[in-house]
């Protein structure tokens, strides 16, 4: 708030007071000039009378006159020209500036806290925080609270150095002090000479300059006496002459200099000289120069004055050369310019270090003299010739214009009367008015206005400045009319007692004429000042602040920005404080302060208008501020404060354009850059830019994957490539729980942890994770650009510290010390530490506009230790349109880091951490480095990406150890165990070059003709299964268990196409450790992830079914194998395949058996179709018998021991029983649930059975029954496929499984695709109990297998005999293993009429129902006879044979099938 | 929530904002001198909660949302409307436009209110947001070429 240290009444009073000149003689100038002070510089400290003067007004009222000044100047004190002006006033700004330290002045505004001194700001912006280091650089002067002292230091200045003028006489002088010293030869004289001198001076009409106020100037001799050096009694006697001559009231003997030789150094005296002399002093040039030299060379171009020039122009000597004509310089030059003198001595002896000693001999007693001497000089001398005057005036007045003797009635009189002066020239009318001439009576009301009002007679001052001003207006004399009306106005306001209400509008229409009429706006300034000091006395802000901003124009920036800050102030001392216009008018202020050069101030203004806008959305305006504070602040020497003034702008989401933002960031660098250059070795600064997502780093360890070489296929493991998948995750870490638990004989240990190689936030990352020592680790960085502009980073690396320890020793190791490579990153050197750990430098990494984009940053260890990342470094800079300018370009790049901070994850357990928030640790960027752990690499070579359903590839694989430390333990767990197989143990593992085998068979082969089966019997763990699990681990076995440095290892893999067509993910994880246990890391594994595409090539469907056919027909081996059972096989074989381009047909090649009880014995197809070949979407049909196993009952190994029977349908037979068919046979997938059916099943119903315990008979019997039905087959058929690729044809070759498991019952290769489940209706009922289990229908019909022996035609001679018997046999077998009762019922039981139609009729001879009981697996013939009675076709299969287990009831008997129909001709002969 | 647009001639720039007086959505169309007026809207804030507060007490209820003419500039003229949810409405038109007369200036209030209502029924606007609705921009669109007058 702009108040003053005066009030107003004291600020008006001040501005206008008498003036005295002083003319010296040179002895007196050189008695004053021992003091450093010329005689009016001595004199001014003590101008202000503290006592109360009295005079009478021309009504004979007494006037008290309290508190006058008067000012005392040398006859020739010239005002300045506007040029010189206009340079004191900025420097009397520019040296003014705002405290500091002091306590803030907060003002509070609405919704705001304005803190109007700047110290506030860093409260409340986090960014300002080094703001107070600017403050302390800013020279304080005075204090006042919450005052612009700048602003009143300006006024006065500006008041001072106001020219005099010939429309009002306020600043002329009313009187002149002669002085000459008492060492004077003849003091008389001098004081003669001096006087003529006055005279020349005012009367000659040589000078324009000084005016005076009357033609009859008051006189005043003063005689100065230096006590120290002069004859004191001869003083006196001169000035007992003197008052002799010009009276007592005339003349004055002043005596100084009491003080004897310099004054001790010990003696405090105080030095009333300071103050004022400090202040003129800032205006000599040299001090100036001095303390504004670093601004001035900054701003040059905006001051537009060069310091050059204005030594020369304020210079003193030239001064006087091209001194004005119209002062009177040179007869009393030396004397009289004092002021110049001075400053010249001072400057030509040492600048600026002069102003110390004023009043070297002045004692106490002197000041007291002096104080005395003004005191009789305005009470004798002045007041009293001022009061002579103005009687004198009033006389004249009253008289000339022959009226009314009173002046106070006869103003009305006057108005209108005025009468046209006579004009000088007539051309001016227009502009400035008129000119009077000196003593044309208007003038003279004027006079006496003034005299009036310099000694505070306001009444009559007023009333006198409104007649003039009536007189002027009806004159049109413009000029002389407003400056009445100011000071009529001013008057008014003065006026104590019962003032009139202060005549706002005659300062408007003053202002207004000054500025537009006159074009004086040195006069309107001083006007609007003053009429704003009082609006605001008044608290009529917003009037004051319209008035101010009026006054604001184009041709001084510095008055325009003082005045719109004075007007910034008003808004915001109004009664509802406008805050927001207080902030745009201090923008405009600061603006145009910068454009006046004050730099301070402009900042300073910007400053307090930041506290409104910031934060408040308005985000142009916003970093319009941000912008200039930051070049403000550069220009001001402040770069911190600019670099975070930018970095402001920078950081939000900016919503300026591209070439604004890139002209915001190319003013950063270059500030920053200017910044930092002095520094190069501290800590480096924070960039703002780009913008790190710290939690979305990722931390990779281990070395980047290597690309396919050829044929060889490096296994994928992890890399940061790869997406984070919860479910791959949890799928490799159950992989390798799988593969420790297998390592470890069963178990796991509690502290179990997965290996992670690759942390990022979806990670747990609470503990240390492990980097192994010259194993490079990866940080991925994820940056952004928010910005339009593309952002270049150059010599980007990581920041790191290291703590070395030796984890060999026990406990833990010893700790080395800690090792940081900031300094070297800082100073570009970021390999000067690799011998530790190896940084890796991106020479240049570029980030488009408002782009993510992410950079990998290596670090590799070559020690062991803890090893923390802290943060990356950089060069930032921008990419330069034009590459022309590239020297340009490279200064546009600065060095910064940024820290990379990661919160861990909200921690959520515990009550307090669920009402407070809290974040654990995350440990990602904080590795320990273990000592060196074997590496394994792991390449694949001919390794497919498609194949057929089925279809057996052989594939290499390559187990390389890369590290310096031998590897132990390979084993490899995957998630699809029947897709490959290293081979069985038995099977030949010497590694032939895979170039070899390419075109040969993965099949072992034999050649021979197809024939029967050949029968191998193989156990299933040569091939490494133990028990019913497929083996999701495998062992890989090492030569020696033991895999040495830098060895390699290929072994042969056969792969099998998936069942089910598609693109399958097989996992493989591949785990191993090294030789001695590592305390820290425990095994290492390596994961590989294979995509096979798989496409449909056969679909096998198999039956089996009991064969009918009666044994002693054929060889009597063949009846042994009848006995024990046969079954015949149906294979139906349909191409599915859709390619027809690729695969052109599918062979079967052979089919296999594979079973504990059963094997293929003969095929028994139609001749002819040896070749069973199958193009595109054919179907082929196979039929084969199979028999149970002979040695199925040698020895109980047997039964753990599978048989496999080939039955080759070419000349080549496929060894099914060895590697790879085996191993895939028995590592067939998940159709394999009811391995050994029959138990699972008589366990899955012994369950049931404590569900319904009432029929225990019914289980056991429904087991048999069941067992009956079982078969335990598993068909394998290979095949070939013929394939076109690439004009090559290829042979492929694959093997399906079907597992027959129950007569009749049809198995397909293709495991169903189980339906999706319809909608299930809720049950709200619990489901009934299943009902009592007993054997369907369908598998008792399996009990008892029957057959019918019969002639197929019979021919009779029907004509000799009527009755034709045939005998059939009726061969019952039973299948199952207990014993069976059998009824036959030979009955016919004519189910339909039409039954009977169809058969003619037939009867059975004999016994028409046997009973029987066959033993188990006993054959039994039964011999029947049919009779028939005429010719024709008949079924004989009507027998119904009923069989029920013969220990059970009879409620389970059932009808075995009735077959299919027995037909038999019987012809007539 | 207070919110403020503004209107320029030739060129529409609305603020909106509500309770701290951040602009919700702001419209020019010469952009510019976008900061200018930035600057200006942000000053006659000053204005409509002088007026807001001087009328607010007489009658709170049958106030009027118009206030009229905020203050003219050298150039512009600033035209203030307050809801009764404090949300206040700018606009800045040219003040060498003389086709614009109160009336018109009133109903663009009255449109803008309307459209206004219809983006805080946007159950997916989050209230406080920075406007960036469609229908928000044609409507202001169509004020101006609604008016041709002043368009020119």
């Amino acid at each position: 708030m702009a108040q003053c240290a005066q009030s107003v009444q004291e600020f008006i009073q001040d501005s206008f007071v008498p003036m005295v000149s002083v003319l010296c003689s040179e002895d007196a100038e050189r008695v004053t000039r021992k003091n450093n002070l010329s005689f009016p510089e001595l004199l001014r400290p003590f101008c202000r009378l503290t006592s109360e003067g009295h005079l009478r007004d021309p009504n004979n009222q007494v006037v008290v006159v309290k508190g006058l000044r008067i000012s005392v100047t040398g006859v020739n004190t010239r005002s300045p020209n506007s040029g010189e002006v206009r340079k004191l006033l900025s420097q009397a700004v520019s040296g003014c500036q705002p405290p500091e330290g002091l306590p803030a002045n907060v003002i509070t505004a609405g919704d705001y806290d304005l803190n109007i001194s700047d110290r506030s700001v860093k409260a409340s912006v986090p960014w300002y925080s080094d703001w107070k280091e600017m403050l302390t650089q800013l020279s304080s002067s005075k204090y006042y609270t919450a005052t612009t002292p700048w602003f009143e230091a300006y006024r006065e200045n500006f008041l001072q150095s106001m020219p005099a003028s010939d429309h009002e006489f306020l600043n002329h002088y009313l009187a002149c002090m002669l002085v000459v010293s008492s060492r004077e030869a003849v003091p008389t004289e001098q004081f003669l000479k001096l006087s003529q001198e006055q005279h020349r001076i005012q009367h000659s009409g040589e000078y324009t300059y000084p005016k005076w106020f009357i033609p009859n100037t008051l006189k005043y001799y003063v005689l100065l006496h230096d006590i120290s050096d002069g004859d004191e009694q001869r003083a006196d006697s001169v000035y007992e002459d003197m008052k002799q001559r010009y009276g007592t009231q005339g003349c004055y003997l002043l005596k100084i200099n009491s003080r004897t030789g310099a004054a001790g150094p010990d003696e405090q005296m105080p030095d009333p000289w300071s103050q004022y002399l400090q202040k003129t002093n800032i205006h000599s040039p040299y001090e100036e120069g001095v303390l504004n030299n670093v601004e001035n060379n900054i701003s040059s171009e905006v001051d537009g004055l060069d310091l050059s020039d204005v030594v020369s122009e304020i210079h003193p000597l030239k001064l006087e050369q091209s001194a004005d004509p119209g002062f009177p310089g040179n007869p009393s030059k030396a004397v009289n310019s004092a002021d110049t003198a001075r400053t010249q001595k001072q400057g030509s002896v040492t600048p600026g270090a002069a102003p110390t000693a004023h009043g070297a001999c002045l004692t106490l007693n002197d000041h007291d003299r002096i104080r005395q001497f003004i005191q009789e000089f305005t009470f004798r001398g002045l007041l009293p010739h001022i009061e002579k005057n103005i009687r004198q005036l009033n006389d004249q007045l009253v008289s000339r214009k022959g009226l009314s003797r009173s002046l106070f009635s006869a103003t009305k009189k006057w108005f209108g009367g005025g009468k046209v002066p006579e004009k000088s020239i007539a051309e001016l009318k227009n502009t400035a008015g008129l000119l009077y001439p000196p003593e044309a009576p208007e003038l003279q009301i004027r006079k006496m206005a003034d005299l009036c009002f310099l000694v505070q007679h306001y009444e009559l001052a007023y009333s006198c400045y409104h007649t003039a001003k009536k007189d002027f207006l009806s004159d049109q004399a413009m000029l002389y009319a407003a400056g009445s009306l100011e000071m009529a106005a001013v008057s008014a306001f003065l006026q104590s007692g019962a003032p009139r209400p202060y005549p706002a509008h005659y300062m408007e229409t003053a202002i207004q004429t000054y500025r537009d009429v006159c074009k004086n706006m040195v006069l309107a300034e001083r006007c609007a000042l003053l009429s704003a000091e009082v609006l605001k006395s008044q608290a009529k802000y917003s009037d004051a602040a319209t008035l101010l901003i009026k006054m604001t124009s184009e041709d001084s920036d510095l008055r325009s920005a003082l005045l719109l800050e004075q007007a910034a102030h008003c808004f915001i001392n109004m009664r509802s404080p406008m805050v927001r216009k207080f902030a745009f008018h201090m923008i405009l202020s600061g603006h145009r302060y910068s454009k006046a050069g004050q730099k301070r101030h402009a900042l300073r203004c910007y400053c307090q208008a930041m506290q409104v806008y910031k934060g408040k959305g308005w985000t142009l305006a916003e970093d319009h501020i941000n912008f200039t504070i930051g070049r403000q602040s550069f220009t001001l020497r402040q770069p911190e404060n600019a670099v975070a003034a930018f970095r402001h702008i920078l950081i939000n989401d900016s919503k300026q354009t591209a070439t604004q933002q890139s002209a915001f960031l190319r003013e950063y660098l270059y500030v920053y850059k200017s910044l930092s250059q002095p520094s190069n070795e501290g800590s480096l600064p924070q960039l703002p830019l780009p913008c790190v997502h710290s939690a979305q780093t990722r931390v990779f360890f281990g070395h980047e994957p290597r690309l396919a070489e050829g044929e060889k296929q490096a296994a994928t493991h992890v890399w940061l490539d790869q997406e984070f998948d919860q479910e791959q995750a949890q799928l490799w870490a159950e992989l390798e729980e799988q593969v420790v638990a297998v390592a470890n004989r069963g178990s796991v240990h509690i502290s179990f942890q997965p290996t992670q190689y690759c942390l990022s936030s979806h990670t747990e990352n609470l503990r240390y994770p492990f980097a192994v020592v010259e194993e490079p680790m990866f940080v991925e960085v994820v940056f952004r650009n928010p910005l339009k502009v593309p952002l270049v980073l150059s010599d980007l690396s990581l920041l790191w510290k290291f703590t070395t320890k030796d984890f060999s020793k026990p406990q833990g190791g010893t700790t080395g010390e800690t090792i940081t490579n900031e300094k070297e990153a800082a100073a570009g050197k970021a390999t000067a530490l690799n011998d530790i750990i190896s940084t890796e430098v991106i020479p240049e990494f570029t980030v488009g506009l408002e782009e993510t984009k992410v950079a990998r940053l290596k670090l590799l260890p070559h020690k062991t230790g803890e090893l923390h990342v802290l943060g990356i470094v950089y060069n930032l800079g921008t990419r330069e349109e034009d590459n022309s300018a590239s020297e340009a370009s490279q200064l546009m790049f600065v060095r910064g880091r940024q820290d990379l901070e990661i919160q861990g994850p909200r921690l959520n357990v515990t009550k307090e951490e669920k009402t407070s928030v809290r974040h654990g640790p995350d440990r990602r960027l904080d590795p320990i480095i273990t000592p060196p752990m074997p590496l394994l690499e792991v390449f694949f070579i001919n390794f497919p990406t498609g194949l057929l359903c089925g279809e057996i590839r052989k594939a290499w694989v390559e187990f390389v150890n890369v590290s310096a430390v031998p590897l132990a333990g390979l084993r490899v767990a995957s998630t699809h165990p029947e897709f490959f197989t290293f081979g069985s143990a038995t099977a030949d593992l010497t590694p032939v070059t895979p170039t070899a085998a390419e075109h040969c068979s993965a099949y072992k082969t034999m050649v021979t003709p197809p024939s029967d089966a050949a029968v191998t019997l193989v156990s299933p763990a040569a091939f490494g299964i133990t028990g019913d699990n497929r083996p999701t681990v495998v062992e890989i076995p090492l030569t020696g268990g033991v895999l040495g440095p830098g060895e390699a290892l290929q072994i042969p893999l056969w792969l099998r196409g998936p069942d089910r067509e598609g693109v399958h993910e097989i996992s493989f994880l591949f785990y191993y450790e090294g030789l001695e246990k590592n305390a820290k890391l425990g095994h290492r594994v390596l994961r590989h992830k294979a995509v096979i595409c798989a496409s449909r090539s056969l679909s096998v469907r198999a039956t089996a079914c009991r064969s009918n056919t009666l044994p002693g027909r054929g060889k009597r081996d063949e009846r042994e194998e009848e006995r024990s059972g046969s079954m015949l096989v149906f294979v139906d074989v349909e191409n599915i395949n859709t390619s027809e381009a690729g695969v052109r047909e599918f062979h079967i090649v052979q089919v296999s058996s594979s079973s504990r009880q059963w094997r293929l014995h003969k095929c028994i197809n139609p001749a002819g179709d040896k070749d069973s070949k199958l193009a595109s979407r054919e179907r082929g049909k196979l039929c084969f018998r199979a028999t149970r196993c002979r040695t199925q009952e040698a020895t109980s190994d047997a039964l753990e021991k599978y048989t496999f029977a080939d039955l080759n349908l070419g000349n080549e037979q496929i060894v099914s029983s060895t590697t790879p068919c085996a191993d895939f046979f028995f590592r067939r997938g998940p159709p394999s649930e009811p391995r050994k059916g029959g138990v699972i099943t008589v366990g899955g119903l012994l369950r049931r059975q404590s569900l319904t315990p009432a029929n225990s008979t019914d289980d056991s019997m429904t087991s048999i029954v069941r067992k009956c039905s079982e078969v335990e087959l598993d068909i394998i058929v290979l095949w070939k496929a013929y394939v076109v690729e690439d004009n090559k044809q290829l042979i492929l070759e694959g093997q399906l499984h079907v597992a027959l498991q129950t007569i009749g019952k049809e198995a397909c290769s293709l495991s169903q695709k189980e339906e999706a489940q319809e909608m299930v209706l809720l049950k709200f009922k619990p489901d009934l109990p299943p009902p009592a289990s007993r054997p369907s229908l369908e598998q008792l019909s399996h009990l008892i297998k029957t057959c019918l022996h019969y002639p197929e035609s019979y021919d009779h001679p029907f004509p000799q005999k009527s009755l034709c018997m045939v005998p059939v046999t009726l061969t019952l077998s039973n299948c199952s293993l207990a014993q069976v009762d059998v009824i036959i019922d030979l009955r016919h039981k004519t189910t339909s009429p039409e039954s009977l139609e169809v058969h003619g009729s037939f009867t059975w001879l004999g016994q028409t129902q046997y009973k029987l009981q066959l033993r188990p697996q006993e054959v039994h013939g039964l011999s029947l006879k049919a009779c028939f009675f005429q010719a024709g076709v008949y079924n004989l299969g009507t027998p119904r044979v009923f069989a029920k287990l013969a220990q059970s009831g009879t409620m389970c008997e059932t009808s075995q099938q009735s077959a299919m129909p027995a037909l038999i001709i019987i012809n007539s002969v | 929530m207070e919110i403020c647009k503004v209107f320029f001639h030739l060129s529409v720039s609305v603020i909106l904002s509500p309770l701290q007086n951040y602009p919700l959505y702001i419209r020019s169309v010469p952009s510019q001198s976008e900061l200018k007026f930035h600057y200006t809207v942000h000053t006659s804030l000053d204005v409509v909660e002088e007026k807001i507060s001087t009328a607010g007490k007489a009658m709170a209820e049958q106030r009027e949302l118009y206030l009229g003419l905020l203050y003219p500039t050298e150039d512009y003229k600033v035209y203030g409307y307050v809801t009764n949810s404090k949300v206040k409405f700018v606009i800045v038109v040219d003040s060498s436009n003389t086709s614009l007369r109160d009336n018109e200036i009133r109903s663009m209030f009255r449109k803008l209110h309307n459209s206004f209502t219809d983006v805080m029924c946007n159950p997916f606007y989050n209230p406080g947001d920075p406007i960036q609705s469609r229908a928000m921009f044609t409507m202001v669109s169509g004020l101006k070429s609604d008016k041709c007058g002043w368009l020119v």
